[in-house]
């Protein structure tokens, strides 16, 4: 269900951790099979979970907690806008707003196109630039309608990393 | 040890002790929903807070260990702030949906809203909704009631062995659920229904049924297998409503198994006979009790006339009281006859002279936790005694090592190591581990064999290991041999034989003399009847049956039901008619669960007794006072007893005080190796846990399938895919869906025994041939 290198990845970090403490390794576990199959199904979180020897709803209950782990297939780029305390009073709702109006969807879907997929997600620990986003593995601050757009388009023109 | 003070008073506490505890030792009442004696701590609803001295904000009391000179206020204005505080958040998002909540009346959230809490609420917005959750057929879910306090989740966790609920999703969306749709497994799922401080978790079976101010409740035990829990039957009339544990630290400390729990729905089964029946030219007949028993008494006299009274057999169930069992093998002595027996389930009794008194644990419940290693020969307690595998279960949380030996592999809800060897070869194991007991200096070259030499070694390292018989081993269809063995390895590693009863009344059935080589408390019978099993094969000509359907209870049904369809006279003492109508001529109504008295003994030699709950259903006659009738028109001697204490007494007369800690009265006989049957596929047949007597088999919400189990690879080499398949045995046939479960042997196919479906079958072991089912048979099930 994984490939050679997840399994292998997934091994050394179980074994970071004491004989009777599998669940210790789950996060990184999830986090790999995440990165090998796109998202986790349900299967995928069964297969870790019988990997690391613990229960199945142990993997859905921490990858339900975690808004980085996604339980179903999303988009290219996922887009990740905060809307804890310090951004939401530096406006992020407005940002969200306006990030729906120009994919033309809701919080939590993903484009037609197979794009983009958008999420609230909480603190992601940058309030000095809020409001911010992350998209993919980086961090976009001080957004105004405008740095979102330009945003858009350079990763419409196939970049993954736009600055 | 800190001294501190709760409201004013002084307390002296072990350290480490936690202000709940404390508070409870001084009888000051703390509120709290998460916060469990049985259960880890959680301190996730914050109910508890108490206000401590110094300490800048309240503290929760149910995770706060004392320390020395702490002071603590529970009602100071701080302490009832933080308390309306937290009830104010948890009513946020609960629906108050007390009126068609079936918790209301006895919900601590309620009664603690009652007590604590400040009655406005400034919460105008919208509360938000959880989905139900369809966990299976006992627990019925209204999550939107849920306050999170993960008492159900520890419970799984902690005690039931199988975490299957779990708390998914993140601060407001978080919600307790499977996740996947399934329903739960545990055995004991029901305590959570109690453990649920809400109405988020209730009764499916007992939902929208009765108040509980409306029950009565009247203190009882469980007949459901040997470790005899203390539970609460509550009834409304003559009604069983419900059944809920009663607390008893030392037999089941707060919890019941889901057939405790459950089985009473059977109760409402529509053959329960509440009225003599009898046959009359082929027809049944409801008569009166005056006509049945002129039935009865002139059948029974007319046998003993023309066929003398060893054409006489009794069989009894291990579920009646000490009473009953008592007056049931003195009634078939007291005419002549020897055949008396309750162990339905067994086989083979070679060894029957050397057993012990009784089948006893030979120590209390609560020292099983304790045990370092035990050896389990045989038996499977997580389903024949769910609360006594609890203990099982404690012993290996606490380090200890369980090894079993067993004839397939099974589902343990703990870490043990399992040694099996298919059916046939199954007994050998316990011969080779004699052999590394016996020379542990060879063990080194030995190959191939490391579980077992394991065992061995773990064994003789230990100080008086425990060698528990399981119930496994007495149905085994080579027990004598068995017990040979494990006779042998007990004294080999030095250690002791423990046994786990299988019925409730296991132990009382034996001291009270119903087996027939013995009399009560133990005297060699002047005269051996045959076995259960023998009566049977030698096609007597009556048989006295008590609270048990041979058909299904049996080792071998086949064989019980030609014996009894060829017998002359067959009375059925019971609750239930079904079965009985198949083979008996008169049905004598006796009262069921909740509706008699007496006492049963446990596994542990406990004697405990019990009262009617409810009325008697219809003309339904205690089992007693129908045996005292019989045994009076009979002309038995001392059989004219008019109330129940006057049985009880000429029990205990007969008995005299039996013994907690039990031996073999002998050493177990090395018995002939019984012929292994060299059959090219074995049916191998047990009885699941919700099949093993008349009520639970009734109990719609406990209700299984029958189903055949085969190895996949074996299901492979015989060409056979899940679908319907065609067991066929010298005695009969069975269509049965398949299931492929890598737990069972190669060589041999799982068939449940206890259901109509597998009766004709025969023998719970013995050869048999599998094939898909001819497809107009597959599809005619199919419809059902
Ligand atoms: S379902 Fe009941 S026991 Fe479980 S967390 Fe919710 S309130 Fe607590
Ligand atoms: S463990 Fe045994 S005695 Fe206890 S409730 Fe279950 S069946 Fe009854
Ligand atoms: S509140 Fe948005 S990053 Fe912290
Ligand atoms: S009872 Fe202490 S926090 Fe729940």
């Amino acid at each position: 269900m994984l490939s050679e290198q997840a399994l292998t990845e997934i091994a050394r970090e179980r074994a970071k951790y004491p004989e009777d403490r599998a669940q210790s390794a789950l996060l990184a576990a999830l986090r790999i099979a995440q990165e090998d199959q796109g998202f986790l199904a349900t299967e995928v979180m069964d297969y870790v979970a019988h990997l690391l020897g613990i229960e199945p709803i142990r993997a859905y209950e921490v990858a339900t907690f975690y808004s980085m782990y996604d339980l179903q297939p999303v988009g290219r780029h996922k887009i990740c806008v905060c809307g804890s305390v310090s951004c939401f009073l530096r406006g992020s709702d407005q940002i969200l707003a306006h990030l729906e109006e120009q994919l033309g969807i809701k919080v939590g879907e993903t484009t037609p196109d197979g794009l983009f997929t958008l999420r609230e997600v909480e603190c992601l620990g940058a309030c000095l630039g809020a409001p911010m986003m992350q998209v993919g593995d980086r961090y976009y601050e001080n957004l105004t309608k405008d740095r979102v757009d330009s945003i858009l388009a350079a990763l419409r023109e196939g970049g993954d990393d736009v600055g | 040890m800190p001294i501190i003070e709760i409201d004013g008073k002084p307390i002296d506490v072990a350290p480490g002790t936690t202000i709940m505890e404390a508070a409870q030792a001084l009888g000051i009442y703390i509120p709290f929903f998460c916060y469990h004696p049985k259960l880890s701590v959680a301190a996730n609803c914050r109910m508890c807070l108490v206000d401590v001295e110094k300490a800048p904000k309240p503290l929760p009391a149910c995770a706060t260990p004392v320390a020395d000179g702490m002071k603590v206020s529970t009602a100071s204005r701080k302490a009832k702030m933080a308390q309306q505080g937290v009830l104010e958040f948890l009513l946020i998002n609960h629906p108050l949906d007390c009126p068609i909540c079936d918790q209301g009346g006895e919900c601590p959230l309620q009664d603690i809203t009652m007590g604590f809490a400040n009655p406005h609420s400034q919460y105008t917005e919208e509360k938000r909704v959880v989905e139900d959750k369809d966990i299976g057929p006992l627990i019925a879910t209204e999550m939107t009631r849920c306050i999170q306090c993960t008492r159900c989740v520890r419970f799984g966790q902690e005690i039931g062995g199988i975490m299957e609920l779990g708390a998914t999703g993140r601060g407001e969306r978080m919600a307790i659920g499977t996740y996947v749709a399934q329903a739960v497994r545990s055995e004991l799922s029901g305590n959570m229904i109690d453990l649920c401080p809400v109405g988020a978790l209730t009764s499916k079976p007992f939902r929208f049924t009765a108040r509980n101010w409306e029950l009565k409740h009247t203190p009882g035990i469980c007949p459901h297998c040997s470790t005899g829990c203390h539970i609460d039957i509550q009834s409304r009339g003559r009604e069983v409503m419900r059944v809920l544990p009663r607390p008893a630290e030392a037999v089941n400390e707060e919890w019941i198994c889901d057939k405790g729990r459950f089985a009473y729905a059977g109760l409402a089964a529509d053959d329960r006979v509440t009225q003599p029946l009898l046959r009359v030219d082929g027809e049944w007949r409801e008569v009166s009790w005056a006509e049945a028993l002129d039935a009865t008494v002139g059948g029974i006299e007319h046998l003993l006339r023309e066929h003398g009274a060893q054409q006489l057999g009794g069989l009894i169930s291990a579920r009646a009281s000490v009473e009953e069992l008592f007056l049931f093998q003195g009634l078939l002595r007291g005419i002549g006859s020897p055949h008396v027996d309750h162990r339905l389930t067994q086989q083979d009794f070679r060894a029957d002279a050397a057993m012990p008194l009784y089948p006893a644990l030979n120590m209390a419940l609560e020292d099983l936790e304790r045990e370092p290693v035990i050896l389990l020969c045989h038996g499977f307690p997580r389903n024949e005694q769910p609360l006594t595998n609890h203990r099982l279960r404690k012993a290996v949380l606490a380090g200890g090592q369980i090894f079993v030996l067993a004839e397939q592999q099974r589902d343990f809800n703990y870490p043990v190591t399992q040694i099996v060897a298919g059916a046939g070869a199954d007994v050998a194991l316990y011969e080779r581990l004699c052999r590394y007991l016996e020379q542990p200096e060879a063990i080194a070259e030995l190959q191939g064999d490391t579980v077992l030499v394991r065992a061995a070694q773990a064994l003789r390292a230990a100080d008086n290991p425990v060698i528990l018989v399981g119930s496994g081993a007495l149905r085994h269809p080579r027990a004598a041999e068995l017990l040979y063995w494990i006779g042998q390895v007990a004294a080999l590693a030095g250690g002791r034989l423990s046994w786990l009863g299988e019925g409730a009344n296991s132990a009382g059935a034996w001291i009270a003399g119903c087996i027939p080589h013995r009399l009560p408390g133990g005297a060699a019978s002047p005269q051996q009847g045959l076995p259960a099993g023998a009566m049977w094969a030698s096609g007597l000509k009556g048989y006295v049956l008590m609270d048990c359907e041979p058909t299904l209870d049996c080792w071998d049904g086949a064989a019980a039901e030609h014996a009894l369809c060829a017998a002359e006279l067959v009375i059925s003492i019971g609750c239930f008619s079904r079965e009985a109508q198949r083979y008996a001529h008169v049905i004598l109504p006796a009262v069921a669960f909740g509706e008699g008295a007496g006492r049963y003994i446990n596994n542990e030699g406990r004697e405990q007794p019990f009262r009617a709950a409810v009325r008697a259903a219809g003309e339904a006659r205690p089992g007693w006072k129908i045996l005292r009738v019989l045994g009076h028109s009979l002309g038995v001697e001392d059989f004219a007893f008019m109330e129940l204490e006057e049985v009880t007494r000429a029990w205990q007369r007969a008995v005299g005080e039996f013994p907690l800690d039990v031996t073999p009265l002998a050493p177990f006989p090395h018995c002939a190796s019984g012929a292994h049957t060299a059959a090219p596929l074995l049916r191998m047949g047990e009885w699941p846990l919700y099949r093993s007597d008349p009520l639970v088999r009734r109990s719609a919400p406990l209700a299984q399938q029958a189903v055949a189990r085969l190895h996949p690879e074996q299901a492979a080499a015989l060409q056979l895919h899940p679908g319907v398949v065609e067991i066929t045995t010298a005695t009969g046939k069975a269509l049965l869906p398949l299931v492929l479960d890598r737990k069972i042997p190669m060589g041999a196919v799982w068939v449940p025994m206890g259901f109509p479906e597998t009766r004709d079958l025969g023998p719970a072991m013995g050869p048999c041939a599998i094939a898909s089912a001819p497809t107009v048979a597959a599809a005619a099930l199919a419809a059902v």
